[in-house]
């Protein structure tokens, strides 16, 4: 696909793509609604130019889990009370996924740490810090019984 | 019915949202959509002599732009109608909107709107709200005096409202009183910040108009549509995609008449989409600034005898819902105390600045702020520990309010109890560390609300309610309520809501008053489906519908479970099963206010919430930073409903209460601009500033209240915890700071002055 040279990431994969389920809360990389991984590293598509993108992999929300089925991640985040109004969701879920995959036994407070690029203002993180620790201690459990 | 902590509860949106597939109202298209702009006031306070639209007019691809001249010459705002669409003779703070584009693209629109030309007078901008109320002060609204006002408000020139409490003879107390202490706080605006910027669209369709707004109130924009743009209520519908969060500052009408206006003259749908920029500057809705002088008088023993207390906020330029404030404010200078003798005036005053609307609980965490931290101080002289002043004079049952109003059964020693337990009050702590403690009240809110429940022939239902969901999960337990009634499952429902052409009218997100008044509703609707499946049950299985219990997703005869018939199978005989129900509103308490000025109905408290907030704190003295490292919260909000969702409305409710006690302002420069409208500078609180946090309910079943014993639940937990800090962070300062937020400046600021002995 062809994108004009000012396109923000997260203006083609929203309105050229029509993938909605990023969100644009600050346009200045301030809030983390946005983020998608990109080859893997999580960028605030906000402030980033599609052009950088040219032949990169992109991961949205959408793309956590196959077909209808939901990541653990996702699951987690819903028994938890890690949703309220769920803008912030996303990116979150993005961020999360990608401190698993690089941490997968990370403490509380690395938890914390690693969420304070993306902001919500619903939960004050509590569901959030506890479905991210509640899968990384079932990927544990799993690991140790493997 | 209380779920138990072990059944885990899935909010039926949950799984669009975790998915990416929810629509939020910005990620809707419409075909041949055209994109709006506003041009803003250049200036906070200034005469308009002339608006040229015509540079923006020729740019090509602008379809239209639109000033006052095309639109009805008609004023708006809740309590007092001192607003317009478009400014007109003035502009009278920094985001008034002076004209509109749309264009066919967002990028086209921003340059026509910038090609406008104004020519201004400009005036001073008065953004010293405390001053604008001297005799001598320039008029921010001339032509006060014509407008339309509620009465009771008391609007006086730049005085919006001005409202008192008084009970007794406060002067003839306080002159008693063993102990006097008096304190002056001053708190910063703040804002509702919710992570989505507010977005619009609006289509005609013949001579009515459909606008999908993120806005927390669709029928209050509903009916500010109709007036602002002088058509029926029924001309218009307002439809509202998954919202991305409000705080209070997405209630009220805002800009979806603008924006069908565009619609109307460009016969093309347009859309509205906020930066984050505008977000902070253009709603006429912020958390309000406020001065708080308070004394108080007790005996020797600390027991409250007088209370006097002069309250200033800060309106802003324009009225919109917040009418109430000085209201509010007052109550919650008095506080949930037994106080003998009280005298407080509270005044609302026009500023240049942008207007104060309702922020979670407006009023009063700044309010609450200040009056526990002067509680604080009034234990000291006393010579008491802050708990014991407490404990010695917060309301029980049968205690008389300031107002007059007997107490029903509430839970406000209960929670002080609770929370000073889970924190470990009284603990040894590193010379860094302190426990303070807050109480806080807040009221719930009665009002009209309806709800039709329907049973569809596959044995589901359909909740239709006119109830509004902002995130907080209220709507989404409704169908808990529904299967209580109907012995069905929740899963067993679906929802029909955020549509004005569907449910009844409903108050909406606000007031947390959405399961309180919704939920009462739905059990009401729920029990007439259930009449009605009783009857035709009866007559099926030929018993006495007195024998018939609804469980499981079918009608039984008691004792015989093996003679019933399903709830799909009545459903599915063609015949209709709709209920529909509103539910009886609880009366306000009565109350004795005849001494009381600016009453607007918040003179008692229906079902007034208690809380009580502990929080430990740690302070670097090098440089004034604090950090909350834990916080218990006890709350009284009767008996819990959704528990996930409850606990959900404390742990963010305490941390956007955090924001507003340490970094959370709206600073303004001396014109009345925002200096910090963007979230680098406005800092909300983040994961890694989050503390730990322990919540109790007191589950207390509340008489006269919302389902099942239940209250309110939504607001309170803001409201004690910048005061809760503030006492903490005093007793490691050794003074109280003054200023809200409490920022690192402003507490090494006080730490400095109380080494150096200075005031």
């Amino acid at each position: 696909m062809s994108v004009p040279a000012s396109a923000t990431l997260l203006h083609v994969v929203r309105e050229q793509i029509g993938l909605t389920g990023s969100k644009e809360g600050c346009d200045d990389s301030e809030c983390g609604a946005c983020m998608m991984l990109l080859d893997g590293e999580p960028v605030n598509s906000c402030s980033y130019l599609a052009v950088q993108a040219d032949g990169s992999a992109i991961t949205t929300v959408e793309g956590l889990a196959p077909g209808d089925t939901l990541a653990p991640l996702q699951e987690a985040f819903l028994v938890a009370g890690g949703v309220q109004c769920g803008f912030c969701t996303p990116g979150m879920l993005i961020s999360a996924t990608r401190l698993l995959r690089d941490n997968p036994d990370p403490t509380t407070d690395e938890v914390r740490l690693e969420l304070s690029g993306n902001l919500c203002r619903c939960t004050g993180y509590d569901g959030i810090v506890k479905a991210v620790m509640e899968v990384a201690a079932r990927t544990a459990e799993k690991s140790a019984g493997d | 019915m209380t779920i138990a902590d072990s059944q885990p509860f899935i909010r039926p949106d949950g799984k669009e949202k975790v998915t990416g597939a929810g629509r939020y109202t910005a990620d809707l298209n419409l075909t041949g959509q055209l994109y709006a702009k506003f041009r803003y006031a250049d200036h906070s306070h200034a005469r308009i002599l002339s608006i040229d639209t015509a540079p923006a007019a020729a740019l090509p691809g602008v379809f239209a732009v639109l000033t006052w001249r095309d639109v009805p010459a008609v004023l708006y705002g809740g309590y007092v109608q001192d607003r317009r669409l478009f400014a007109k003779e003035k502009v009278r703070w920094e985001g008034d909107v002076v004209a509109a584009v749309a264009a066919r693209t967002p990028e086209i629109a921003a340059e026509a709107a910038g090609l406008i030309e104004i020519q201004y007078e400009v005036l001073p901008a008065q953004i010293d709200f405390e001053a604008n109320a001297a005799a001598e002060a320039p008029l921010i609204h001339e032509q006060w005096a014509e407008y339309e006002a509620d009465e009771s408000v008391g609007l006086a020139g730049n005085i919006l409202g001005h409202s008192s409490v008084v009970k007794g003879d406060a002067d003839a107390a306080m002159a008693k009183a063993a102990i006097v202490v008096k304190s002056r706080y001053v708190a910063d605006a703040s804002q509702g910040a919710p992570i989505e910027p507010r977005a619009i669209s609006a289509e005609w369709h013949g001579d009515k108009v459909t606008i999908w707004s993120s806005t927390q109130v669709p029928f209050a924009a509903r009916s500010g549509v109709a007036h602002a743009l002088d058509i029926a209520e029924s001309q218009v519908r307002i439809i509202v995609p998954l919202l991305g969060g409000g705080f209070g500052s997405k209630c009220d009408f805002h800009f979806e008449a603008h924006i069908a206006a565009l619609a109307r003259a460009t016969q093309r749908p347009v859309k509205l989409v906020f930066s984050r920029r505008e977000e902070f500057l253009a709603p006429d809705h912020r958390r309000e600034g406020m001065i708080i002088e308070l004394e108080t008088g007790t005996d020797p023993a600390g027991r409250l005898l007088a209370r006097r207390g002069r309250l200033v906020l800060d309106k802003g330029a324009y009225c919109g819902e917040g009418g109430f404030f000085a209201q509010m404010a007052a109550m919650h200078a008095c506080g949930p105390y037994k106080i003998d003798t009280i005298n407080i005036d509270s005044y609302l005053n026009y500023s240049n600045s942008q207007p104060s609307g309702s922020v979670r609980a407006p009023t009063a965490p700044q309010a609450c702020w200040a009056l526990e931290q002067h509680m604080d101080e009034v234990a000291t002289a006393v010579g008491i520990d802050p708990v014991e002043l407490r404990r010695l004079n917060i309301i029980e049952e049968g205690d008389v309010g300031p107002t007059g109003q007997i107490f029903e059964a509430i839970g406000a020693k209960e929670t002080l109890t609770a929370a000073l337990e889970m924190i470990g009050y009284g603990q040894e702590l590193p010379d860094d560390e302190a426990i303070g403690v807050a109480c806080g009240w807040w009221p719930s809110f009665g009002s009209a609300s309806g709800a039709y429940v329907k049973l569809n022939s596959d044995g589901s239902g359909t909740i239709i309610t006119g109830a509004m969901e902002s995130g907080t999960g209220a709507v989404m337990g409704l169908p808990l309520l529904a299967a209580q009634t109907l012995g069905m499952k929740p899963e067993d429902f679906s929802i029909l809501y955020q549509d004005t052409d569907a449910g009844p009218w409903d108050m909406g997100s606000s007031g947390s008053q959405t399961t309180f008044n919704n939920g009462r509703a739905v059990i009401a609707a729920a029990t007439e489906v259930r009449s009605k499946l009783l009857d035709m049950a009866a007559e099926e299985l030929e018993a006495h519908r007195d024998d018939l219990v609804l469980a499981e997703g079918a009608v039984r005869v008691k004792g015989s479970p093996e003679s019933h018939v399903t709830i799909a199978h009545l459903a599915g005989t063609g015949e209709p099963i709709l209920g529909k129900g509103s539910g009886v509103v609880p009366d306000s308490p009565e109350v004795d206010a005849s001494t009381c000025v600016g009453r607007l109905g918040l003179e008692s408290f229906l079902a007034p919430q208690l809380m009580t907030q502990a929080v430990r704190v740690k302070i670097d003295r090098a440089t004034g930073v604090v950090q909350v490292l834990e916080v218990a919260a006890a709350h009284d909000s009767g008996v819990i409903v959704n528990k996930i969702g409850a606990d959900g409305q404390v742990y963010g409710g305490v941390l956007m209460g955090i924001g507003q006690a340490l970094t959370e302002a709206t600073v303004f420069d001396e014109e009345g601009r925002q200096r910090n409208p963007d979230l680098l500078h406005y800092k909300l609180q983040t994961a890694s500033d989050a503390p730990e946090i322990q919540i109790r309910w007191i589950e207390i079943d509340t008489p006269n209240a919302g389902p099942n014993g239940s209250k309110g639940v939504g607001e309170p937990p803001s409201v004690p915890t910048p005061g809760a800090v503030g006492n903490a962070v005093a007793k490691l300062v050794g003074r109280h700071v003054d200023r809200l937020p409490m920022t690192a400046e402003r507490v090494w600021n006080t730490l400095d002055a109380a080494r150096a002995g200075t005031p």
